[in-house]
């Protein structure tokens, strides 16, 4: 496994802007790494998520220094087309991404422009709706889908053009819980069972500390800190200073040690059973 | 649901090619400017209705949709009414209010049979020309409007572009009705309880917030597409293939040769009844 | 008790003619004063119930009454005047040229005087935490910073009734928080604070009362504690519960919990109570 993706000294002016949203970006990505990048909302997350995959600056424009290297090609250099079958973006707002009238033709778009043939569009589409578990939705209209899975229907869309990685812009900021439940899981499944390298921006910290192998923090369009969820979900002052909320587990020992107790910081649970060994190991020890 | 909108059914019509499908859009069209006879005119109406029936659309939205234009027709009557003069046969239903003499106005006020049979040709065909679009956009998907125009030799790029800003107009109508709904919340009362006057001013201030929610809409739908290699290929793939089916060119062949007779029977009526 | 400021009796609504209903004979009474939570799943009701409320559709059956008085044949902009809704998706909400504009919109619609809104606008700028974007397109700033505008724009009509649709979704955790305790500020004025919402502990949190839908129909009603003690039934309409609740679930014979708890602080005191002190 190496690195597949690589940010060198990026940097990005939106045009007819003044202020860089994104300043001196570095980071490497290894493949089949669950990475999630977290923020405050105009920190840059998004602006990151559409530089990764070309979409900046080629739709939108706009200044460029340093550069993008996704699996081998630069992103101000190759064409969308090639990077789209390295790297597909999902949107947040479910609504905007599905411009067809059927399921069906929605999975087949992105393949049918990369002229495949017939056959192999089936193919692929049949493996998406599988993977997305739509199975009997094929001649529904996206738009009456419901929440969970208009967002599963634009994964699938994505996932048929086979790209090595997926990038998740707030898949689930209009789901419920559910919607959300359905989603990260399908987002898991593409990790361990296909092997994809996923990056997604999320405030959902309860999840991110359950799947992601890292987290990229980004506050004023600058990397603060990339490390695993236990170093930045244990990090008080640096989730305070970036408004990210830790998990509630973490903010329970925190809660104990303002009452007296002594849990050490790197001892700070982020998952619940971690959670469940901390309570007991307290209530415990006569 | 909007007339604009896809409506889902596996009708004869549904399943037609969408190349046949149109063509007839555009002979039938053609057929219906043409027309000036009154009963030749009813008698495509009643053609139009029939392929309504046949794709199993709800004749309810249709009527719904009549009932607004039945304003414009009246409108238009009432226009020709007042102001048709030149008929072969005026008959002079009302004496002028406004003597001949006085220029410009004068006259007016004579209303003649002429004007008005014309007003309602003119209405009729309206309300038959717009009962046509309907049939298409309600029984042809995006994907399939969009393959017909490449098989008939549009450029894919231009195909997708059309088709998908026609799917954003029966968007655009729930849109506007959700921001008159927020501006209501707001304690906007123009609405609800304005002049008619003030109403048709407040319907010109929803424009800007429409505007900039399709620019919206379009641009992260341009992002969508893009990031889903729209447009990176001379030409693309279709999962869909279209079948010309023998029943299609029958029933294509069928509407022609009504049309054709519709055309003939017009020649020969003349005139408008 | 007082009069219920909101009384729904008996409502039913369906989208679809003879299609299936989406609010089902509801019957709610809801105090003056109360922080009131409206959970349950996408397409239980909740949004459908709120659009009853504020007469942007009508009660196939039953009726709706806002301080005694039947809203059947009031216009929703009178409606408004009593009760502000703010609707989930910020982007069709707004219509004017600078922020500002967008907030004095509500209040010069109800004829109130240029001081007044001055002074209501200044409020709202600055507690919704907007104030530097005063003078902005509101179109063109971020998502996050649209919602609370749109919040904002209610707010500062100042209804005796607050509805909050979703007001927490895509936003950061300052956002949320900000949004959040504006709400909880007019609600120590005593305006009467709705929240559709999907989070639990936003609930939890902030409501005292809450009532749970599923399929069109109330399945849970009463205080927010009260909600939470039925982990069963809120089990079947699929939400799922906090990580600090799960958490107590495991632990609750050692803890010796019977109820369902919601909030860091709870699960922290019972955990506290039950550490055995050192030196005795």
């Amino acid at each position: 496994m190496g690195t597949i993706i690589e940010a060198k000294e990026f940097s990005y002016t939106y045009p007819r802007r003044e202020n860089q949203v994104l300043r001196n970006i570095n980071f490497k990505v290894q493949e089949g790494e669950f990475i999630a990048i977290m923020g405050r909302n105009g920190a840059g997350k998004s602006t990151l998520s559409q530089a990764l995959d070309g979409v900046i600056p080629h739709l939108h424009g706009g200044t460029v220094w340093g550069d993008i290297v996704v699996d081998g090609l630069n992103t101000q250099t190759a064409s969308v087309a090639d990077l789209a079958q390295k790297i597909g973006i999902v949107l947040e707002d479910p609504e905007a991404q599905l411009f067809t009238t059927r399921v069906d033709d929605e999975m087949a778009f992105g393949i049918e422009n990369l002229c495949l043939p017939r056959e192999e569009i089936i193919e692929r589409i049949t493996w998406a709706t599988k993977v997305v578990r739509l199975e009997g939705y094929w001649d529904r209209e996206p738009t009456a889908l419901s929440g969970g899975q208009k967002q599963r229907c634009a994964i699938a869309a994505t996932l048929a053009m086979k790209p090595k990685i997926m990038v998740l812009d707030e898949p689930t900021s209009q789901l419920d819980p559910i919607g959300t439940y359905e989603v990260f899981d399908v987002i898991r499944s593409l990790k361990e069972e296909y092997g994809m390298t996923i990056l997604i921006t999320t405030h959902k910290s309860e999840h991110i500390a359950e799947y992601a192998d890292r987290v990229m923090v980004l506050e004023n369009g600058q990397i603060e800190a990339f490390d695993t969820p236990q170093v930045i979900f244990r990090n008080a002052e640096l989730l305070s200073h970036v408004a990210v909320r830790p998990p509630q587990v973490s903010s329970l020992a925190a809660y104990l040690n303002s009452y007296g107790q002594n849990i050490p910081r790197n001892e700070f649970p982020i998952l619940l059973d971690e959670a469940e060994q901390m309570v007991r190991k307290l209530i415990g020890g006569k | 649901m909007s007339i604009l909108d896809y409506h889902y059914g596996d009708s004869y019509v549904h399943k037609m090619d969408p190349r046949i499908k149109m063509i007839l859009l555009v002979v039938l069209t053609i057929v219906v400017f043409m027309i000036s006879n009154f009963y030749v005119l009813l008698g495509m109406f009643a053609l139009v209705m029939l392929v309504w029936k046949t794709a199993r659309l709800p004749l309810k939205n249709i009527l719904r949709y009549m009932k607004f234009l039945l304003g414009l027709v009246a409108f238009l009557v009432t226009l020709q009414a007042l102001f048709f003069s030149s008929g072969e046969n005026p008959v002079i239903l009302l004496h002028p209010i406004i003597p001949e003499a006085v220029p410009l106005i004068g006259g007016i006020g004579t209303i003649y049979l002429d004007g008005i049979l014309f007003g309602l040709i003119l209405g009729f065909r309206l309300l038959t020309l717009v009962s046509i679009m309907p049939v298409f956009v309600m029984t042809t998907t995006i994907g399939e409007t969009a393959l017909g125009l490449v098989k008939l030799g549009m450029n894919y790029k231009y195909a997708y572009m059309t088709t998908t800003a026609l799917n954003l107009i029966p968007s655009l109508q729930d849109e506007a009705k959700i921001v008159m709904d927020a501006q209501k919340m707001r304690g906007f009362q123009v609405f609800e309880t304005g002049k008619l006057m003030d109403k048709l001013k407040a319907y010109t201030t929803l424009a800007v917030p429409l505007v900039v929610g399709a620019m919206r809409r379009a641009q992260l739908m341009g992002v969508a597409m893009e990031a889903r290699a729209f447009g990176v290929h001379k030409t693309r793939t279709y999962r869909e293939v279209l079948h010309m089916r023998t029943i299609d060119i029958v029933s294509f062949v069928i509407v022609f040769l009504i049309c054709v007779l519709m055309v003939v029977l017009n020649i020969m009526l003349g005139g408008w009844f | 008790m007082a009069n219920p400021i909101i009384q729904v009796k008996d409502v039913s609504y369906c989208y679809k003619e003879n299609g299936p209903m989406c609010v089902n004979k509801m019957n709610i009474e809801i105090q003056e004063g109360d922080f009131m939570a409206i959970i349950g799943q996408n397409g239980a009701g909740k949004s459908t119930l709120m659009k009853l409320l504020t007469g942007l559709i009508r009660p196939v059956k039953g009726q709706i009454f806002i301080e005694g008085e039947d809203i059947a044949k009031v216009p929703v902009s009178i409606i408004s005047k009593k009760l502000g809704y703010v609707l989930q998706n910020p982007d069709r909400q707004l219509f004017a040229e600078t922020v500002r504009e967008e907030l004095a919109f509500g209040p010069s619609n109800q004829g109130i005087d240029e001081e007044e809104i001055k002074r209501r606008t200044d409020y709202i700028l600055e507690s919704v935490g907007i104030a530097h974007l005063a003078d902005e397109y509101p179109p063109a700033l971020s998502k996050g910073d649209r919602a609370k505008v749109v919040i904002g724009s209610v707010l500062v009509m100042e209804p005796k009734i607050i509805i909050l649709d979703e007001p927490t979704g895509g936003q950061d955790y300052i956002g949320r928080y900000q949004i959040m305790n504006i709400a909880k500020k007019f609600r120590q004025k005593g305006h009467t604070v709705i929240v559709v919402t999907h989070s639990m502990s936003l609930v939890a949190e902030y409501c005292d009362h809450a009532i749970v839908l599923c399929n069109g129909e109330i399945l849970l009603q009463g205080t927010s504690k009260e909600v939470f003690s039925q982990p069963e039934i809120l089990q079947k309409t699929f939400i799922r519960p906090p990580q600090i609740t799960e958490l107590a679930n495991r632990l609750k014979d050692e803890l010796k919990i019977d109820e369902t708890l919601l909030c860091v602080e709870e699960m922290g005191d019972r955990v506290l109570e039950h550490i055995p002190r050192k030196n005795e």
